[in-house]
C-alpha cells in the first residue's frame, strides 16, 4: 500500500527513487499521441526500418515525467529543463516501466527545483531511453 | 549518402507549425481536476492567464523536426536537451525551427547537432535548445 503525501521542497530527500507502473505499447495510445501532437508520421502505425511500427521517441516521456506521482501528490509544478537519449525504439506491444531518481533538488530566484534521472525500459530491462529533467515546485 | 552530402552547417531545417488546442492539450495530459493543464479555474488561481500546454509537447514537435530529417537516425541514437523559457498557452501558435550547428564524426557515421527552439505567434521563444542524430557517413 502506498501512502502518498503532499510533494514540498522539504520532504523531497536527493537519491530518492521512483518507479512507475507498467505501460502496454498499444497502437491506440500511439495513434492518440499522434494526434495530440499532430505527428502521423507513417513509421507510427505501420512497416518502419525497424521492422513493424514504432512509437514516437518521446510517447513515454510522460510515464518518466509522473514519477513523483507514485509517491506525492503534486500541487503544481512546471517543467523547466528536459533531456532525452533515445537508445533503442519503442515498439507496439511492448510492456515498459520507468524508473527515476532524484539527483539534486535547489532554489534559485526564490523558486524551488528538483531534478530527476530516468531511465525507460521494456520489460527483459533493455534500456530504451535515456534522460533528466528539472521541475518546478509551485507551492500550495 | 545522399543526406550527408547536402546537409552542412547552417543548413536551416524546414519550420513546423503547430496550433494548441485545448482538445490537444487534453489529449496529451489527460484531462484532471485540478490541473494547470486541463482546469482553466485552477490555473487561473495558479497566476496562469488560462491553461497551459506541457512543455514536453514541444519535445514532441522537435522529436517531429529531427525525425523528418534524421529518420532512423534520430529513432535509435537521437539526443535532445531543452530548456522551456516560456509558458505555452492553449490557442497558442507555435512554429518550430532548427538550424544544423555541427557535423560530428562518430565512429563510421556523422553525428547531427541542430540548435532547436520554438516561438510563438509573437516571436517569443518558448523553448530552446539541442537536439542530435547520426547519418551514414
Amino acid at each position: 500500500m502506498t501512502e502518498f503525501k503532499p510533494l514540498t521542497y522539504d520532504a523531497l530527500t536527493i537519491g530518492e527513487e521512483f518507479v512507475s507502473d507498467t505501460m502496454l505499447v498499444t497502437p491506440e495510445d500511439i495513434d492518440t499521441y499522434a494526434f495530440a501532437t499532430g505527428d502521423d508520421h507513417p513509421w507510427f502505425s505501420g512497416s518502419s526500418p525497424f521492422g513493424g511500427p514504432v512509437a514516437h521517441p518521446t510517447f513515454a516521456a510522460n510515464q518518466a515525467l509522473r514519477l513523483r506521482h507514485s509517491r506525492y501528490v503534486v500541487h503544481a509544478g512546471l517543467h523547466a529543463k528536459m533531456q532525452f537519449e533515445f537508445l533503442e525504439p519503442i515498439r507496439v506491444g511492448m510492456r515498459v516501466r520507468s524508473r527515476g531518481r532524484v539527483i539534486d533538488k535547489y532554489e534559485r530566484r526564490g523558486k524551488q527545483y528538483m531534478v530527476t534521472e530516468f531511465v525507460t525500459e521494456d520489460e527483459a530491462g533493455i534500456p530504451l531511453v535515456r534522460g533528466q529533467f528539472t521541475q518546478m515546485l509551485i507551492p500550495a | 549518402m545522399a543526406l550527408a552530402s547536402t546537409l552542412a552547417v547552417g543548413h536551416e531545417l524546414p519550420p513546423l507549425e503547430k496550433e494548441l488546442t485545448q482538445r490537444h492539450i487534453d489529449a496529451y495530459s489527460g484531462v484532471r481536476a485540478r490541473s494547470i493543464h486541463s482546469d482553466e479555474a485552477w490555473a487561473r488561481r495558479k497566476g496562469f492567464r488560462t491553461t497551459l500546454a506541457q512543455g514536453m509537447m514541444s519535445t514532441a514537435y522537435v522529436s517531429e523536426m529531427m525525425t523528418r530529417l534524421l529518420g532512423a537516425g534520430f529513432v535509435k541514437g537521437g539526443t535532445m536537451s531543452v530548456t522551456f523559457v516560456q509558458p505555452v498557452y492553449a490557442g497558442d501558435r507555435l512554429t518550430v525551427r532548427g538550424v544544423v550547428k555541427e557535423l560530428r564524426p562518430e565512429g563510421a557515421a556523422i553525428r547531427v547537432v541542430v540548435d532547436v527552439w520554438c516561438e510563438n505567434q509573437h516571436g517569443q521563444k518558448t523553448a530552446v535548445g539541442t537536439a542530435s542524430g547520426v547519418i551514414s557517413s
